[in-house]
């Protein structure tokens, strides 16, 4: 929609400006200056704060502070950028001590969860808005339950006469309904899980008694309304999930940032 | 639910409270009690109601009335007011959020706590927070004894002084650091190249600095050399040069006015060709006539001359050995003053010596005649002087013909010849020589002088350039004059020396910025 | 055995009396009494008899002296005729907003907004025992189940404000039931048999349709009252003189369409199906001669035209909007080649509008405007065009889909409806947790609501052009903001009686159980929870505006007018 491309077409001319004039930066200093590799960690360490910051402000939501919407632009640009900082931090060489590899690895992790992340926002919520049926993810235990209580009462309860219909939710169904099921395959877009068991359900209803297709024809849909559910929340998780590792990882790189900026300091200018 | 698109419903009388960190334990089975934790987890489940007590005027008693919401139970609240129904306690479920949260704290104390480990233990410390591998120098026995002996510690401490120091003692260091953490704008402030403290380090084994131009300002080692990068500690880039070489303003005061930024593009043109300087030495010797002359006679050997014949490398090859007479040129060049007289010659190296001889020629025939014909000295003795005296004239003439004639100019006559395919026969010190008169019957030969390096700024390495003909760059077969200076000029080296001859054109190619290495031993 | 099949008419106004409990001798007396004794029953026709329309249409009410009747700027859908006793309104100044049950939402300060902090953790919409005690000189009493507010100290009210009596036979607040305007005074009894009669606005209509007298009474009052005002703020009249303006005044006619409320059967309605286009009444038919310009005073009207079956929508307007200019416009100026109506206006619900004549817009308006200002003239193509008119074109620009979701759903009422773009939702309840972090822990809306076209209107307050959630609040606290006109409940004097919540058609009003600040659960003497009606404020006591539109990462939630279609097709941006 236009309202967003238009944060393209002002985010990514900054953004190659900013690289261009740090580019440009980098080699007329870079090697130079004695206290390059200062500099650039410090506004490296700067941009990380500011990037950190993100997650603060949103606990601030009634702190007139702007938008999260602007917030968040910034956040993804100045990610972009510092991953630009970042490299010429390293001088575009691959650290070579223990430490600095771990610390550089913890950085390329959370910048990679960022860009998975912010794919993963712009590509499933179109998803979620096509199948499934709107649902709010905390709502869904209780919803899922309440399928399979309805389907246990329809297969197994006191007024299912079917031995058939019985039979084929215990081998077939209890397990489909007892808990979330096909993450992976929810993620991929596929329906062959489901597609298989309303299948078989299809087979038994076809031998079945006027009275046992009525109550498949229910079971059948309750199969495509859990399913429903277990498509919301597998798709609904992973926009949560990616954030379990980009968090988690960020503060955990600046605990690494703080004593990598305690030996550089202590191990650089020291020897007095 | 008709359409798989439509919304399951649910309950839309209340707010869904995904803010709160804790749900009821009952809400994924869609029983979720009123009441709800609290904000720590607690379940405040209590009963269904809370019985209210009536009493009617007269009574004293009372009795006590359910009050559930969903109307009152059938069983109502027990005698103590209490009501029958308790709601079944639940564990509250922590959210997705609260898990998050939980994480992020993990995360931090686990980093903290491997951070805390990895820097307190002495061993593990060092091989965890390396950036990289010392230089081979630096990590080798040697430098530890040498700094042991220098009053430093062995190990990282010899140069960190946070080195040998556990986790506190790191950020102790850092925060004595000079410019300090907090003292961003030093960075940018304080000149560049500023030494420091790790200098104090290195100046405890490295001599002084010494700078190539004493002018140049105090700039720190670790400007140029660059330790934790491997095994072999790199030479200093361009960039380090280019500091001051490539700062127009830098140059501008030290009143050099050329800035270099590459050898190809703006190195300038070799001084002895900018400066027109001309070799000073007095020899006089032609190498086109020695390469290229017909007459020249063959070598021993059968061979013509090439400039091998007197041109060799030293032990390393990178630079020639000094031409001599006695190896190079007496080959063809011989000292025999007297025509008929092939096994006496002139001594060479000093003119007091050739004075000498020639004052005391009886002796030195005498001696030739004892070596040569014992029987007869003196007869042989006063053969060869009449000879001599007969073409000369008198011992001062010979003398005289002997420093100041030249195969061209000097007394009339010559005392040898160099014509004929044989060696040529002494032609007089002046032939090749400058001789000048001194007092009445010496003479006085200048010391020929052979510029060793005329590039005296830059190395050069010949074994490197054998795979180039010495003509490419040296263009004797043209020089006919001693004050040639044979050396090509940069255009000739930038052939190959730049960035489309593909060969490296680094400053450190060439230039050496310190004065020999020093090693202080106190 | 088979239950016969609930076929789901139209409900007939009157298959819930107003007043259940109004016997027929009521009405007797009702009828013997003035001004109903004057009227006419014959000039009634057979289907609204003056009988029914009293039976149905009416209520009694008694106050006692000092009882609150109306508050000044509540809304209103009906009038109130004194029957015995006296009441007082008040003229000037007005009564505080404290004593009206409201209180003036004060933006946070800088302790209050650093105070959420670490309110965080208290549990949702807890009060303050001490807070909820007080009680701005107002008393309650529960009277024929239904809740009176009281003055307490009259004296003082009555010697601070300039007042003035209204006696038995006065008529007051027709103008706010016909036009839904705000009240503009408080009225309250002045001695303890106050009786007074209340009288919807759709019995009103009927009355004021059939009985000459009372329509000219309504007429000169609102005329004298409203009118004026509001014409002269129209952009249409605003090169009028006042001499021509108040010509214009004269001649503007008035009128009321629409059957039923929003708050009422429209849910049942619309859910049945039985809201079409075809039955909604019409107020201008395509192909009719423009005999006047309609400007929409209240409500919602669909453009429609019809097409080979039946009608198809074209966009709908709200209040303030004008409808037939164009072609009027076009007459004057090209008298030989005159054009009818071209679109169909009808009804949605309850409309008040105002009929400007052709001859009066022809005389007086027309000629003010200058040349720019007219609408374009209709070219010979585009009036055998099939396709919509540019202005019309938003249908387009919105897609059919999402404009027929909107009238279904009646949701261009809201002025600050909570769109949220599903495409770019990424579901992470940031708005929630910020409603919440903003109102005492507690999210005033949910997340949830009707979708189509990859759009949902949450379930949140849409802050309504037309808020029926403040008819009928007994005590006032659900008002709308004096400055930017936010709907805000205060909940301080909200009693918790789930009128506002049973209004809103949209179901964006909850009641929410209560808590001390221990998390406890506030009960009554009789151990019942104590409910509050929550919902949406707009954040009006914050800085920055809305939270929850301020704290979405993906710029997919807004808060916006759907009155109009322009918001939403710019923000669509197809």
């Amino acid at each position: 929609m236009k309202r967003h491309r238009r944060q393209l077409f002002t985010g990514l001319p900054l953004l190659l400006v900013a690289t261009v004039v740090t580019g440009y930066l980098h080699r007329r200093h870079a090697g130079a200056l004695p206290g390059y590799a200062f500099l650039t960690g410090w506004v490296l360490l700067a941009a990380m704060l500011v990037l950190t910051f993100y997650n603060v402000w949103k606990k601030l939501p009634f702190l007139p502070f702007g938008r999260s919407e602007f917030w968040l632009q910034l956040h993804l640009y100045l990610g972009y950028f510092t991953v630009v900082l970042f490299l010429v931090h390293l001088n575009f060489r691959p650290p070579r001590g223990v430490f600095e590899i771990v610390l550089a690895a913890l950085f390329t992790f959370v910048s990679a969860s960022g860009v998975v992340g912010i794919l993963l926002s712009r590509v499933l919520p179109r998803r979620l808005a096509t199948r499934g049926g709107e649902v709010i993810y905390e709502k869904i235990p209780a919803l899922r339950v309440a399928c399979r209580t309805q389907a246990e009462a329809l297969a197994v309860g006191p007024d299912s006469q079917s031995v058939v219909i019985g039979e084929f939710y215990l081998h077939r169904l209890a397990d489909f309904f007892a808990r979330p099921r096909n993450f992976w395959w929810h993620l991929a877009e596929s329906r062959r899980p489901v597609a298989a068991l309303l299948r078989e359900l299809e087979d038994v209803q076809r031998t079945g008694s006027e009275a046992e297709r009525v109550a498949l024809a229910k079971l059948a849909e309750l199969v495509r309304q859990k399913d429903g559910l277990d498509y919301h929340r597998s798709v609904q998780l992973s926009l949560k999930l990616w954030l379990f590792v980009h968090i988690p990882l960020t503060y955990g790189l600046l605990v690494f940032t703080a004593l990598h900026l305690a030996l550089v300091y202590g191990f650089s200018g020291g020897a007095r | 639910m008709n359409s798989p698109n439509s919304a399951p419903q649910f309950d839309a009388h209340n707010y869904a409270r995904p803010n709160q960190k804790w749900t009821c334990g009952h809400a994924c089975e869609g029983r979720a009690c009123r009441s709800g934790p609290d904000a720590w987890g607690r379940c405040q489940a209590t009963s269904e109601c809370r019985p209210v007590l009536e009493t009617k005027p007269g009574e004293t008693k009372g009795r006590w009335r359910c009050t559930r919401t969903e109307g009152a139970c059938d069983e109502g609240p027990l005698p103590d007011g209490t009501c029958c129904r308790p709601i079944p306690k639940c564990a509250p479920v922590p959210t997705l959020r609260v898990w998050r949260g939980r994480i992020t704290v993990g995360v931090v104390c686990l980093s903290s706590a491997l951070l805390l480990l990895l820097t307190g233990h002495p061993v593990w410390r060092n091989r965890f927070i390396n950036p990289g591998p010392v230089s081979r120098v630096h990590s080798s026995t040697a430098f530890t004894s040498r700094a042991l002996t220098n009053g430093a510690a062995g190990n990282c401490a010899a140069c960190h002084i946070a080195g040998d120091r556990g986790p506190d003692g790191i950020l102790q260091a850092a925060l004595q650091a000079r410019p300090g953490m907090l003292e961003l704008g030093e960075l940018i402030r304080q000149p560049a190249g500023h030494p420091t403290g790790m200098d104090t380090a290195c100046l405890r084994c490295h001599g002084g600095r010494n700078f190539h131009q004493p002018t140049a300002p105090l700039v720190s080692c670790s400007v140029c050399h660059a330790e934790h990068q491997g095994r072999v500690m790199a030479a200093a880039q361009d960039q380090n040069c280019g500091f001051c070489h490539a700062n127009s303003a830098t140059m501008t005061v030290a009143r050099r006015p050329a800035v270099i930024h590459h050898f190809a593009t703006d190195h300038p043109e070799f001084r002895f060709r900018t400066d027109q300087l001309a070799d000073p030495d007095t020899l006089r010797f032609n190498h086109a006539l020695h390469l290229t002359g017909a007459t020249m006679p063959r070598l021993p050997g059968g061979s013509k001359l090439d400039c091998a014949s007197c041109h060799q490398p030293d032990a390393t090859g990178a630079y020639m050995r000094p031409v001599k007479f006695a190896d190079h040129c007496r080959v063809c060049h011989s000292l025999q003053f007297d025509p008929d007289t092939s096994q006496l010659q002139l001594p060479h190296g000093s003119a007091g010596f050739v004075s000498a001889f020639l004052r005391s020629l009886s002796k030195q025939y005498a001696d030739l005649a004892a070596r040569e014909h014992p029987a007869d000295v003196t007869t042989f003795v006063q053969q060869k002087l009449a000879g001599l005296r007969a073409t000369v004239g008198s011992g001062e003439e010979l003398e005289r013909r002997v420093f100041f004639s030249s195969s061209v100019a000097g007394p009339e006559a010559r005392i040898g010849s160099l014509s004929g395919a044989t060696r040529a026969i002494f032609p007089g010190c002046a032939y090749c020589h400058e001789v000048k008169a001194a007092a009445p019957g010496n003479a006085i030969i200048t010391p020929p002088v052979q510029t060793e390096r005329w590039l005296g700024r830059a190395r050069f390495n010949h074994a490197k350039h054998t795979g180039v003909e010495c003509a490419q760059c040296h263009d004797a077969r043209h020089s006919q004059a001693t004050a040639d200076i044979l050396l090509p000029g940069r255009a000739a080296c930038v052939v190959c020396h730049s960035p489309a001859g593909g060969v490296r054109d680094a400053c450190s190619e060439c230039h050496t910025y310190h004065q020999p290495p020093q090693i202080a031993a106190r | 055995m088979s239950a016969p099949a609930i076929i789901l008419e139209r409900p007939q106004r009157w298959d819930a009396a107003f007043d259940p409990a109004l016997t027929e001798a009521d009405v007797d007396r009702l009828l013997a009494t003035a001004p109903f004794n004057a009227m006419q029953p014959l000039a009634f026709p057979k289907r609204t008899p003056l009988r029914e329309i009293l039976r149905n249409d009416a209520k009694l009410h008694r106050f006692r002296r000092g009882e609150i009747i109306v508050r000044q700027g509540d809304y209103g859908s009906s009038a109130f005729l004194i029957l015995n006793g006296a009441t007082r309104v008040v003229l000037k100044p007005d009564l505080p907003p404290a004593l009206l049950g409201r209180h003036a939402p004060v933006r946070k300060g800088l302790f209050r907004t650093l105070a959420q902090f670490w309110n965080g953790r208290r549990p949702p919409e807890s009060f303050a025992r001490s807070r909820l005690q007080a009680s701005a000189g107002l008393g309650a009493r529960v009277a024929d189940q239904e809740t009176r507010v009281f003055l307490q100290d009259l004296p003082r009210v009555l010697n601070a404000h300039r007042t003035e009596q209204m006696t038995a036979g006065d008529f007051f607040g027709e103008i706010a039931a016909l036009s839904r305007m705000p009240r503009t005074s408080t009225i309250f009894a002045d001695s303890d048999t106050a009786e007074l009669l209340e009288i919807r606005w759709q019995g009103l209509r009927d009355l004021m349709k059939y009985d000459d007298a009372l329509r000219r009474h309504i007429n000169r009052i609102y005329r004298e009252r409203a009118l004026a005002s509001y014409l002269r703020a129209t952009p249409l009249f605003r090169h009028l003189d006042k001499e021509r303006l108040d010509r214009v005044a004269e001649a503007v006619e008035f009128a009321t369409f629409g059957d039923y409320d929003w708050s009422g059967d429209y849910k049942r309605l619309a859910q049945a199906g039985a809201v079409r286009p075809e039955k909604e009444p019409g107020i201008v038919v395509e192909g009719d001669y423009p005999n006047g310009v309609v400007l929409l005073r209240a409500g919602f009207a669909r453009v429609s035209q019809k097409t080979g079956g039946g009608e198809r929508t074209l966009n709908y307007i709200g209040a303030g909007q004008i409808f037939g200019l164009r072609e009027i416009a076009h007459n004057w100026r090209e008298k030989n080649r005159p054009v009818n109506f071209q679109f169909s206006l009808r009804a949605i619900g309850y409309t008040h509008l105002l009929i400007v004549p052709t001859r009066v817009m022809e005389e007086i308006v027309l000629p003010s405007l200058p040349a720019r200002e007219l609408p374009p003239l209709w070219p010979a193509a585009e009036l055998s065009a099939e396709e919509p008119p540019p202005e019309l074109a938003r249908r387009e620009q919105v897609g059919a889909e999402i404009l027929e979701f909107l009238t279904e759903n009646r949701f261009f009422n809201g002025t600050a409806s909570m769109v949220i773009d599903l495409d770019r939702c990424t579901r992470c309840d940031d708005c929630v947790r910020a409603c919440a972090a903003t109102h005492d822990n507690n999210p005033r809306f949910l997340r949830h609501g009707p979708s189509a076209g990859g759009i949902m209107i949450a379930n949140a307050c849409m802050h309504c052009a037309d808020p029926v959630c403040m008819i009928g609040c007994p005590t006032g606290a659900i008002h709308r903001e004096s400055f930017a006109g936010q709907v805000v409940i205060n909940p301080i004097t909200c009693i918790g009686c789930k009128s506002c919540a049973n209004n809103c058609p949209y179901d964006a009003i909850r009641m929410v159980e209560i808590r001390d600040q221990s998390g406890e659960l506030m009960v009554d003497q009789e151990m019942r929870p104590i409910t509050k009606a929550t919902k949406c404020d707009l954040c009006v006591e914050n800085h920055g505006g809305p939270a929850c539109e301020r704290s979405c990462p993906h710029g997919a939630l807004t808060r916006m007018n759907l009155n109009q279609l322009d918001e939403l097709s710019r923000w669509l941006g197809k």
